[in-house]
């Protein structure tokens, strides 16, 4: 206890600081008068009687000192001294210190919230038991260009079965392309229909993830297959949003989609998987039999946990050993199927992570942009502050004393930078995330927690040793020999010309790496989506099978919203389709062409079934033939109407109108599949992305092929809300259990498509800008301090006849001097190092020679901005007074 | 923070401070000094000076408390009294002090 006090005791006396000093000096003199008194009353002359004191007590000065020092904490008093005497210094160059904070704070801001992004989605451990353990498994096949697919049910029960290398492997539906591919279901039965994301997992998929349950069990893996208990697991925000936390939640029978569940468990917080929208899980319910027989289509993702200490490498070689049997076996199915294994996370995180590095690097420079522009200023000053480090060297102060000090100045100003920083990330993180919203993975929980926090820390106090060390060495090196100012001052000229060298060059790159995203931004724009994104909103309906249980009965049900939506006012299409542009589709599969040889077929054609008016209300142009009739039926021939991608890969460029009336099945010629006849040949629409390919795409009529959900398409001249409204009414009128989800503007739909192109290309011109701006500083810096140094030179040029062309000439060459070495350098490293964006662009190669141009226009007017304003100052020098100052 | 070969010394100080303000009551520096000199009939010669190192020690581990008074002739000084738990360790280095005290006495009488 008694340590306890003495530490707190210490505290408090650092704390009061120079107030616990004049006490014991009081006391001090106190005692000693008493001693005086005494000695006084002995018989002591009143200066005998104070020597007499001053020896019986001892040294008061030593006393002290020593006192002080046993009272608080010695090394802390001088550090807190120094960092008084840097704030004191800093007021006394406000301009400079306003500067050098308010850079600080935009360069440790920028990077912390990069990296709280850098941090959700690359290095979070995902909320797993063992996280390294898990990979997920892919199938390959050249054939069919696939490089990453999910898979088909009977491959994930053989390699379960066959592999020597998983504990275990599990698998979940992945019926979508969008987000975690998650199913939408229903839950009635507390208010409005609530539509939720559902996913169906085999049994042992929360035991290979290794996640407990909060409350309750998870599933067992007999529950994987059909007729066992229909049983639920819910997240926990599901938990709390729609049965406010409830315990009791466990052990209820809950209705989704017209069928009852039990709740048997319910998740911890921070569980997740595949991402965070998901918001419950249920068994997929297959038959064995089921499971066995099917090897086309493929839609489970796999995800299995390595046994314990099994490698990567190993698990691939056992996985490709049964991918090899599987083919000889199922020759038919598994032609040239192979297996593709990644880390889980590696997965997860595989499509943001180039953005990611890439904003990383980006943030990265312009910190060091940042960095040598406050160390460029901090070299300004070296001269004007010569004069008070050489008297404090003067009295007495060493070079590690004046370079400490001048550190603790750096320190400071990053603190407080940093701390604005942190400030401003916070500020900025809630417009970045919702801005970011799918650009970032769904399951990464982006926020600014401890560990990034720590990283502000980590750069504020990382920061005055890259900006600090230089100009404290330079300025201790002065103070102390001040005969050595103008031999200095020359070193100082060239040492910050190579600063803002430095600067130009990593703003070179930078602005390169943004011209380059905001050109591939604009061509991704210019893509046309193949549908009239005005006057267009979107939304989904499913129909539930309990109450809608055959093709017949959904196809009466869509039909009557379909017919009811047509009469609002302000409608002029109304359509509906099986898969709507842009947000990817799923289900593909063969095509036999008629006319072909019986082994010759095509793979991945894309099937979507769309109601008549489909087109007219998406905007898509009729290039030849017809849209669909209301004499299309299921009593009439099959018909289909194909894209202009079709026409052209199947029919090898057969104009549009001689395609029309071809037929074609969709299946393998031993498939015996009806034969659909081409009646109309329609414009492409972007399936999954502007700036993916578009592929071969096939529609069949609602009447002819049933899908459910549809997503519904209406183009009203009316406001997007106002037919939202309506929308919602109408599908009420027909069923008041039926949920509108998914709702969205065309011109949104293309939007989001390009949110995360649009994100990082803003962030790195924001990057960008602010690196360009810094680079001007500093040269503007550099120039106006030349000028005032050369001030007498300039006016004797003048007086002796020298136009003010001349002068300006001679300043703004001197300034350009830095801005063509950096330029130079920047180009040959934006050069080296834009090689990495490949990946990011879009419609433009690296090399873009319109690019560079932009770039240095950009540059060309930011550095003539920069000396523009010490150079005209030179120009109005007046010669006479000048010569009069000096 | 403290040298080993003035524990001793330190340590007998502080409880001769301690016994002192045990029995005396509040006392000033000056006083405390005094008193100590005049127990020990002169033959501890100390800079009274030194008696701060110790009540600073004191103060810190709160053994005991300090506050501005007003001395016999009217000068304004810093009394200390002992505390609570002043009281308790003056007791248990007491006990302490016989006990080595006495092992030292025995020691010495037996080298003989």
């Amino acid at each position: 206890m008694a340590w306890l006090w003495t530490v707190l005791s210490r505290i408090r006396a650092l704390i009061a600081g120079r107030q616990a000093d004049d006490d014991f000096d009081r006391e001090i003199a106190s005692h000693l008068e008493m001693l005086v008194d005494e000695y006084r009353r002995r018989g002591l002359s009143p200066g005998e009687a104070r020597r007499a004191a001053l020896v019986r007590f001892g040294g008061p000065m030593q006393l002290r000192e020593q006192h002080r020092e046993n009272s608080s904490v010695p090394f802390i008093e001088t550090m807190l001294q120094d960092i008084r005497y840097a704030f004191r210094s800093l007021r006394r160059y406000p301009a400079f210190s306003l500067v050098a904070v308010a850079t600080l704070a935009v360069g440790i801001g920028a990077g912390t919230a990069v990296f709280s992004f850098v941090r959700a989605v690359l290095l979070r451990p995902l909320p797993y038991s063992r996280p390294d353990e898990l990979v997920r498994i892919f199938e390959t096949n050249p054939l069919r260009n696939w490089t990453r697919n999910i898979v088909a049910p009977a491959n994930w029960a053989d390699w379960r079965a066959r592999n020597q290398v998983f504990t275990d492997i599990a698998a979940y539906e992945q019926f979508r392309q969008v987000g975690s591919g998650a199913n939408e279901v229903f839950l009635t039965g507390f208010g409005e229909p609530q539509g939720l994301k559902s996913i169906g997992v085999t049994g042992n998929f929360f035991s290979v993830l290794g996640a407990s349950p909060l409350l309750g069990r998870t599933f067992t893996d007999d529950e994987t297959y059909e007729g066992k208990a229909r049983v639920v697991v819910l997240s926990y925000g599901l938990w709390q949003s729609a049965f406010g936390g409830d315990p009791g939640t466990l052990g209820r029978t809950i209705t989704l989609s017209g069928r009852t569940y039990d709740v048997v468990g319910i998740m911890p917080q921070d569980f997740f998987f595949p991402g965070r929208d998901v918001q419950l899980w249920m068994p997929v319910g297959y038959t064995a039999d089921m499971i066995s027989r099917t090897r086309r289509p493929h839609f489970l993702g796999a995800v299995a946990r390595l046994k314990p200490g099994v490698a990567l490498e190993r698990a691939k070689q056992d996985m490709d050993r049964i991918a090899r049997q599987l083919e000889a076996e199922y020759p038919d199915t598994n032609t040239q199927m192979g297996v593709r294994l990644e880390p889980l996370h590696d997965s997860f995180a595989s499509e943001p992570r180039t953005a990611l590095l890439m904003l990383s690097g980006a943030v990265g420079l312009l910190f060091l942009i940042v960095c040598a522009n406050i160390a460029n200023l901090q070299l300004g000053r070296t001269v004007n502050r010569s004069r008070e480090l050489s008297i404090r060297a003067a009295l007495g102060a060493g070079r590690t004393r004046l370079l400490r000090q001048l550190l603790t100045e750096s320190v400071v100003l990053s603190v407080i930078g940093g701390s604005l920083g942190v400030g401003l990330a916070l500020a900025t993180q809630s417009v970045l995330t919702t801005y970011a919203a799918s650009a970032v993975p769904l399951f990464a929980q982006v926020g600014i927690d401890r560990s990034v926090l720590l990283f502000a820390l980590a750069v504020s106090i990382a920061a005055p040793v890259i900006f600090g060390t230089v100009p404290a060495l330079v300025s201790s090196q002065t103070g102390a020999m001040s005969q050595r100012v103008e031999a200095g001052s020359r070193e100082t000229r060239r040492l910050r010309n190579l600063l803002v060298g430095a600067e130009i060059a990593l703003a070179v790159v930078l602005v390169a790496g943004a011209a380059l995203l905001v050109r591939s931004l604009s061509h991704l724009q210019d893509v046309d989506p193949g549908f009239n994104r005005e006057h267009g909103v979107a939304f989904t309906i499913t129909l539930p099978s309990a109450r809608y249980p055959d093709a017949a009965a959904r196809i009466r049900g869509f039909s009557e919203i379909e017919r009811r939506l047509r009469e609002q006012p302000g409608v002029q299409f109304v359509g509906a389709t099986g898969t709507l542009a842009l947000r990817g589709t799923t289900w593909s599969g063969d095509a036999t062409i008629e006319g072909r040889a019986t082994t010759d077929f095509e793979r991945e054609l894309q099937h979507s079934s769309t109601t008549k008016d489909y087109f007219q209300a998406m905007g898509i142009r009729l290039l030849a033939g017809r849209f669909f009739e209301d004499t299309d039926t299921r009593e009439t021939t099959p018909v289909t109407i194909v894209n202009e991608t079709l026409a052209r890969a199947y029919y090898r460029n057969l104009p549009a109108d001689q395609v029309i009336g071809k037929r074609i099945t969709f299946g393998r010629p031993t498939d015996n599949a009806p034969w659909n006849t081409i009646v109309g040949v329609v414009a492409d629409e972007r399936q999954s992305g502007l700036d993916k390919p578009v592929q071969p795409n096939a529609y069949s009529s609602i009447a002819q092929r049933q899908q459910n959900p549809l997503t519904f398409v209406i183009r009203s001249a009316a406001q997007p809300d106002a037919v939202v409204a309506a929308a919602r009414r109408t599908v009420a009128d027909v069923d008041k259990d039926l949920a509108v989800t998914n709702i969205t503007t065309l011109r949104d739909l293309v939007d989001e498509s390009m949110e995360g192109h649009r994100f990082r290309t803003t962030l790195l011109s924001g990057f960008a800008l602010i690196a360009l701006m810094l680079a001007a500083l500093g040269v503007y810096g550099v120039l106006a301090y030349f000028v005032s140094q050369r001030s007498r030179e300039l006016g004797i040029r003048l007086a002796l006849g020298a136009s003010r062309g001349e002068v300006w000439r001679l300043v703004v060459g001197e300034g350009l001097k830095p801005v063509v070495a950096g330029g130079v350098a920047g180009i040959a490293g934006a050069v080296a190092l834009t090689s990495l964006l490949r990946t990011l662009l879009f419609g433009v190669e690296t090399m873009d020679a319109t690019t560079y141009g932009a770039v240095f226009a950009a540059l060309a007017v930011v550095a003539m901005l920069a000396c523009a304003v010490p150079a005209a100052k030179a120009m109005r020098l007046d010669p006479l007074a000048v010569l009069r100052d000096e | 923070m403290t040298e080993p070969k003035s524990d001793i010394l330190q340590g007998t100080l502080d409880l001769m401070v301690l016994r002192t303000l045990d029995v005396m009551g509040p006392l000033h520096g000056y006083g405390l000094a005094r008193r100590i000199e005049q127990i020990s009939d002169d033959v501890l010669q100390l800079n009274q000076g030194t008696i701060y190192a110790s009540l600073l020690r004191l103060q810190q581990r709160r053994w005991i408390s300090a506050s501005w008074g007003v001395s016999d002739n009217n000068r304004k000084a810093k009394f200390y009294a002992i505390t609570k738990a002043g009281r308790k360790q003056l007791t248990a280095q007491t006990e302490n002090w016989e006990r080595i005290s006495g092992v030292i006495a025995r020691l010495l009488k037996a080298e003989r």
